[in-house]
């Protein structure tokens, strides 16, 4: 019992090292994200459920749009874009780290996935 | 700013990272073989293990008095969840969303964890089954027919794929009609069949109960002879009642949690998204997760030499709590930023309830600490820790049970088997919180 307490604890320090170790690699540079082009047309939008990295901060996304409606953004806490139709820039700020759902919900489509760090 | 329908909780976790994720599974494998290698050769967990609890505290929790405040606790909670279901406003400022998905579903683990059958003491239909048998004069532990033990579980691992079913994968799990359908199915059924079964119909039925009764043989808290008593988590699992379903209930619990994480990944979301029926898709892998968790584990527990008094078909059941603590280690990792941060916005939203300004539990100008979320390091090693835990302990209480249940000479090669497939589990698991 005492050699198997002892091995179990050897090993989950090794492994906690080994986490502790391999997660401090990301150096976030926050100087600013390109802007994420979205395109509404005909009951239809692009992208369509891609993974976007982006850093903590201010992300823009340019809206082209055939006619008016939502843009969900599924951050803690939520946020919300009205855009309107032809081609206008709208910011959110998105401040702690996670996985984004943007979606339009009119669609029920989900548009892009915010990997932000 | 109100948002008016749609997704409950805010952003999800990061992944973690490869090296975290790797990191893990080379751990949950190696700890795995080490525990074969080196652990007892002779079962430790038996009803004798444990201490009486401190007499002080076995008196409180066995008086009537504590039976009655936990059963008006249940009510008052559960009436509260009624009035904001019932008669509270369709929008995601409607506590209830928060109080169905994250309080009950997902606090119950943490709470039956800490303090043992939590639903059990405090189930709003049990005092209700209570009070009608009272007044017909059945017997409250069977009621008018009694409940049939040979369908076991099996009515509640439905029920509990209802309810993944309806958070995962229905088509409006944010809107209150479907908490209200839903509630009410449940209400009726646990009703009646409360009046027909008695309390065994809960026992078994209940999915909440089922679920919390089950998270609560990992906790210190178990009885013997009906004595209060502080015994080894370990002992308590391995006290579980093997009764048909009990495998199809850590089934769906473990195969929704990875359905829920696999759905999210991008390459799912490609596949659905530009598939003419994600609706059907989505069922279609929720029902495939389940199904291959329990024919993984089945497969795992069945391929194993037995002696003559041991049925092989039997096998699957005298091992499925030893899949509890990984289902506990990975709803942990799962769902630990969710409890944490929605719950806290329920809690908010549960002191106006009605959206009228009124702040009934003192909590409505309180806002969300999003600390946890500020550290995504610290919460991707927890999960990982949570997941490696639970694998450890599993392959713990298995060995535990292979030991007292194997021939001699197939206890070692015999756990093989069982060993692979934990290892897939977890190795599974730990790929999903990695690639989602």
């Amino acid at each position: 019992m005492k050699r198997l307490a002892t091995a179990i604890t050897v090993l989950l320090l090794a492994a906690g090292l080994a986490g502790c170790g391999g997660d401090s690699g990301g150096d976030s540079g926050s100087q600013g994200n390109d802007p994420i082009e979205v395109t509404f047309s005909g009951g239809d939008v692009t992208p369509k459920g891609e993974r976007v990295d982006v850093s903590t901060g201010t992300i823009t996304f340019d809206v082209t749009a055939d006619e008016p409606g939502t843009i969900h953004v599924h951050s803690s806490p939520e946020q919300e874009i009205s855009y309107e139709s032809g081609t206008h820039s709208y910011d959110v700020e998105i401040d702690k780290p996670g996985v984004v759902e943007v979606e339009s919900h009119d669609l029920d489509v989900v548009i892009v996935q915010l990997e932000v760090k | 700013m109100i948002i008016q329908t749609h997704g409950i909780g805010g952003s999800q976790d990061l992944p973690i990272s490869p090296i975290l994720a790797i990191a893990g599974a080379v751990a949950a494998l190696t700890i795995s073989f080490t525990v074969l290698a080196v652990a007892w050769r002779k079962p430790r967990y038996s009803e004798s293990v444990g201490d009486p609890a401190p007499r002080w505290l076995a008196r409180l929790v066995d008086s009537a008095g504590w039976a009655i405040a936990l059963r008006v606790l249940g009510l008052l909670l559960f009436g509260y969840l009624l009035w904001v279901t019932y008669l509270g406003p369709d929008l995601l400022t409607n506590p209830a969303f928060g109080m169905f998905y994250v309080l009950l579903w997902v606090g119950l683990v943490p709470v039956s964890l800490a303090f043992g059958p939590v639903w059990k003491a405090i189930s709003p239909t049990r005092t209700i089954s209570r009070g009608v048998a009272r007044l017909a004069r059945t017997d409250p532990e069977t009621g008018l027919v009694g409940y049939r033990v040979r369908l076991g579980y099996w009515p509640a691992a439905l029920g509990l794929f209802a309810f993944v079913w309806t958070e995962l994968v229905s088509p409006r799990p944010d809107e209150l009609g479907t908490i209200q359908l839903w509630i009410g199915v449940y209400l009726a059924v646990m009703l009646v069949g409360g009046a027909l079964g008695g309390q065994q119909f809960h026992e078994h039925v209940d999915p909440f109960e089922v679920y919390s009764t089950l998270v609560s043989r990992m906790s210190f808290w178990g009885r013997r002879h009906g004595e209060l008593v502080v015994r080894s988590p370990m002992a308590n699992l391995a006290m579980t009642p093997v009764r048909p379903g009990l495998v199809a209930v850590v089934a769906v619990l473990f195969g929704s949690t990875a359905f829920d994480s696999f759905k999210d990944s991008p390459e799912w979301l490609s596949v659905t998204q530009s598939s003419s029926s994600p609706y059907l898709l989505n069922n279609l892998a929720l029902i495939g997760f389940c199904l291959a968790v329990g024919a993984i584990f089945a497969a795992g527990t069945m391929a194993t030499g037995v002696g003559p008094e041991t049925r092989r078909r039997d096998l699957p059941g005298l091992f499925a709590h030893s899949v509890a603590p990984i289902v506990i280690g990975y709803v942990v990792a799962h769902y630990l930023s969710f409890l944490v941060i929605v719950g806290q916005t329920t809690l908010i939203q549960m002191s106006d309830p009605m959206g009228n300004g009124s702040n009934l539990l003192g909590t409505a100008d309180w806002s969300v600490n999003y600390w946890l979320l500020e550290h995504p390091t610290l919460l991707a090693n927890t999960k990982v820790l949570a997941v490696v835990t639970g694998h450890i302990l599993g392959v713990i209480a298995a060995h535990d049970r292979a030991i007292s249940l194997l021939p001699k000479r197939h206890q070692l090669t015999g756990q093989l088997p069982l060993l692979f497939a934990m290892v897939a589990f977890t190795v599974g698991g730990l790929y999903l919180l990695f690639a989602s």
